[in-house]
């Protein structure tokens, strides 16, 4: 009986050792968002709308990403986001429609374009900080988007880029919404792993000196040049690839999209949910993004009355903002603490009332 | 030519000997952890061996009748158990009685008996009903056949594990050994080189040498022709009234600021010479010069021990795709660097501080910190920016003994600008005093005390 005891103990032991693990809280968002495109493939019928809520939430949790370790991880605030996003989008657009490329190449030729463009940013920001950055990176933007909308042979200007079949070794196959949202996930998962080791390891915690303090930082070795570039190149990369995942979902791209809207939701997304957090940064973009298409749009007052629900979203933001300035993920931190503490109180409580007080 | 062909080999040699100098230290300090990590988990699985084995042989111990004393520890501790879990019943029985205000026995009885029916079947359990002879001695034969059968696991699993351990063993040590070879290889060709490079710049036990240092921000003269030597071992103590340009020679030292003329020599971790002037200001602490500042600069979001680790990013060999996955040198990396930080940690008594956040502990802690900080790397030089600042009585006399102690126990030597002159007094070998930049006098504690122009510098002239 005992021994039978002690193998339960170790047969928990192993499943805290899984629920402990770093990436499990990942595969159970990855798995909530992928609920709603399960129910609908095993038959259920469920609105469009709200498929196309999580698919974006799960894009711009990418994006956001990228952006967290920019602004979270090397304090720099940049502005250009929605001009790289739509590079992404155009790239993958032009190389599928004209050239016919397959699709892993192209996120291959993707990747290479980021690593120049965010090189070429770097050696900007290596001179200019703060506020000035954030402009300078904002002009790169409106460039691009000026660019998008006068370069009428690859973008096909203000009507928008079309996606057409997607080629996938050498042959186009026509892929249906189900898969691709699917292969969105993994992705994100992908992604949120290799963010999670990239903050917690040597290289983050040097991009966190340098953000306190370029002295100390450079007295510690870190080489401000060095980690600046890898900080942007990182936040390129992961805006491009988002750039691409939406237009493999969407399938549609226009310029007015990628204007400084887009990149201050991303910003505002990655504040509001705490710049630090993996977490945070999912809750945040859910709230930007996708808390009026998935709750709001489901309630009929919203519906009526679209002008409300961004209201709402607003004063949902200044809320925030102004009572939990850590962000979003610090009000869970809390209240997950209060709940601990409340918990563990009743308990003893609870145990004395049944019980009695201890003899001793 | 000839002259810069070989200083670019000397530079290109001592760079790869510091390489293969990390890497030997690395793996000389990975093995021990491994072994234990090995060890450990080999008597984890051991110890499930065991379990294991006595649970298949219960069922045929007990229908064989074996009273072993095992079985009767079982029984007793079943027995306990059961007692235990009655103790707390009959407990919230008696409270809830007296919550009520009833008294009956009833209740009580009706858990008196309950506990006696599973009290029987344990006995029954542990003491079953006597079977027949040619049963119990199939019974005894399979519990033999069990107990060898896991024996022979056992064996397989610990040969396996020595196994594995010489293994890592013999790689590590192979490694070291190769190392070494390349390492003496390289002192070799340095050492054909060195003449010719480091022609007397340096004497023998000389750490440091500044020879006319001048340091100009426009009309200012911060620091004039400046020149002093720092020798090996010592402690060496800059002193000045305010705006002397203490923290100016610091900086140039440091390199973070470019100085307007003057030589910089250090000697490095490998004993050659390096023109401080050349290098970029984030390779100093390769060279084996580390540095605190006047006011603490922590990384708030870390806590104290990722603070120290952030100080050993110059140790870490693992690149970025490496940090990406989460590769296997970078873990083994951690965990040895890890090792390190908690030594240093127990060392300055910081040990209880090493998870908790910077914010809100008090001054003289995160000044011990930023200390313990210097030490990730194995300095040859530290340099302390005012390191009584903001200390009360007790905390400087308890810095000066951890300033003893890191000298004796790390082989270093340390160079501070201080204020509180009965600090430096009583800590330093050699005192230097300037002031607007110049030389007044240079000597030990008293002779510095005892010298007019110091005294004038501080206390105004007659």
């Amino acid at each position: 009986m005992i021994l039978q005891n002690k193998m339960c103990a170790e047969r928990k032991a192993k499943l805290n050792a899984i629920k402990n693990h770093p990436y499990f809280g990942f595969v159970v968002i990855t798995f909530l968002m992928l609920i709603v495109q399960l129910l609908r493939v095993s038959g259920l019928d469920i609105p469009v709308v709200l498929l196309r809520a999580f698919g974006f939430t799960m894009i711009y949790i990418i994006i956001a990403l990228g952006f967290s370790i920019l602004l979270g991880y090397g304090g720099l605030a940049s502005l250009g986001t929605a001009g790289f996003v739509g590079v992404g989008t155009y790239v993958v657009g032009y190389l599928t429609n004209q050239f016919e490329m397959s699709i892993f190449l192209i996120v291959l030729i993707t990747i290479v374009g980021a690593v120049v463009i965010g090189t070429i940013v770097g050696f900007i920001s290596l001179r200019i900080e703060g506020m000035y950055l954030a402009i300078i990176t904002l002009g790169l933007s409106e460039i691009l988007k000026e660019v998008f909308k006068n370069a009428t042979t690859i973008t096909n200007g203000t009507n928008g880029l079309s996606l057409g079949t997607i080629v996938i070794f050498k042959q186009a196959i026509e892929l249906n919404h189900n898969a691709i949202f699917i292969v969105i996930a993994l992705i994100m998962l992908f992604i949120m792993i290799i963010t999670l080791n990239l903050m917690k390891s040597p290289t983050g915690r040097a991009l966190l000196a340098m953000r306190n303090s370029q002295s100390a930082a450079q007295a510690m070795g870190v080489s401000i040049f060095k980690y600046r570039l890898l900080a942007f190149i990182t936040s390129t990369v992961y805006a491009l690839l988002g750039g691409v995942l939406y237009m493999t979902y969407i399938g549609f791209s226009i310029p007015s999209t990628w204007s400084l809207g887009f990149s201050l939701n991303i910003l505002a997304a990655v504040i509001v949910g705490g710049s630090q957090s993996i977490y945070g940064i999912v809750l945040g973009t859910f709230m930007i993004f996708g808390l009026n298409l998935a709750v709001l749009q489901q309630i009929p007052l919203f519906v009526e009355n679209p002008a409300i629900s961004v209201v709402f979203n607003g004063f949902l933001i200044i809320a925030v903002i102004m009572f939990y300035p850590g962000g979003l993920i610090r009000l869970i931190n809390s209240m997950n603490y209060k709940i601990k503490t409340n918990y563990q109180l009743w308990k003893k409580k609870r145990r004395a009332y049944i019980y009695g007080d201890d003899p001793e | 030519m000839a002259t810069i062909l070989s200083s670019v080999k000397v530079w290109y040699l001592s760079k790869r000997l510091i390489s293969h100098e990390t890497k030997r230290n690395f793996n000389k300090n990975f093995l021990p952890i491994k072994k234990t990590e090995l060890i450990e988990n080999f008597n984890k699985k051991i110890e499930l061996l065991e379990l294991k084995k006595k649970n298949e042989l219960l069922p045929n111990e007990i229908s064989a009748g074996i009273q072993s004393d095992f079985l009767k520890r079982e029984f007793e501790t079943a027995i306990q158990e059961l007692e235990e879990k009655y103790y707390w019943k009959n407990r919230a029985l008696v409270q809830t009685l007296k919550r009520k205000n009833i008294q009956s026995d009833e209740e009580l009885k009706k858990l008196v008996e309950e506990k006696q029916v599973l009290l029987d079947e344990i006995k029954n359990k542990y003491y079953p009903e006597e079977i027949n002879k040619d049963q119990k001695e199939e019974f005894v034969a399979k519990c033999v056949a069990i107990e060898e059968s896991y024996a022979k696991k056992a064996e397989e699993l610990t040969l396996k594990h020595n196994a594995k351990l010489e293994e890592i063993e013999a790689k590590t040590n192979h490694a070291i050994e190769m190392r070494d070879a390349k390492i003496s290889e390289i002192k070799k060709q340095l050492a054909a080189l060195d003449v010719k490079v480091d022609k007397g710049i340096l004497a023998e036990g000389e750490l440091l040498k500044l020879e006319d240092l001048s340091m100009h921000f426009g009309g200012l003269k911060a620091v004039d022709k400046l020149s002093f030597t720092v020798k090996e071992g010592e402690i060496f103590g800059l002193i000045g009234p305010n705006g002397a340009g203490k923290t100016t020679v610091f900086n140039c030292i440091t390199r973070f600021y470019k100085p307007t003329s003057g030589k910089m020599h250090f000697k490095n971790k490998i004993n050659n010479t390096v023109d401080l002037n050349e290098l970029v200001v984030h390779n100093i602490i390769r060279e084996g010069i580390t540095r605190t500042f006047q006011n603490v600069e922590m990384i708030w979001e870390l806590n104290i021990l990722e603070n120290l680790l952030v100080a050993a990013h110059t140790e870490y060999r693992s690149g970025f795709f490496g940090h990406l996955f989460n590769s296997r040198l970078l873990r083994h990396e951690e965990v040895v660097i890890k090792s390190k930080a908690y030594k240093i940690l127990t060392d300055l008594d910081l040990l209880q501080y090493a998870y908790q956040y910077p914010m809100g502990l008090p001054y003289g802690i995160l000044k011990k910190i930023e200390l313990a900080r210097t030490l990730m790397v194995n300095p040859k030089l530290i340099i302390l920016d005012e390191p009584a600042a903001g200390l009360n009585d007790v905390e400087t006399d308890a810095l000066a003994k951890t300033i003893h102690k890191i000298r004796e126990e790390y082989n270093t030597t340390i160079f501070l600008v201080e204020h509180d002159m009965g600090l430096v007094m009583e800590i330093c070998d050699t005192v230097c005093a300037i002031s607007f930049g110049k030389k007044l006098a240079i000597g030990t504690p008293k002779e510095i005390q005892n010298s007019k122009v110091v005294r004038e510098a501080y206390l105004g002239g007659e």
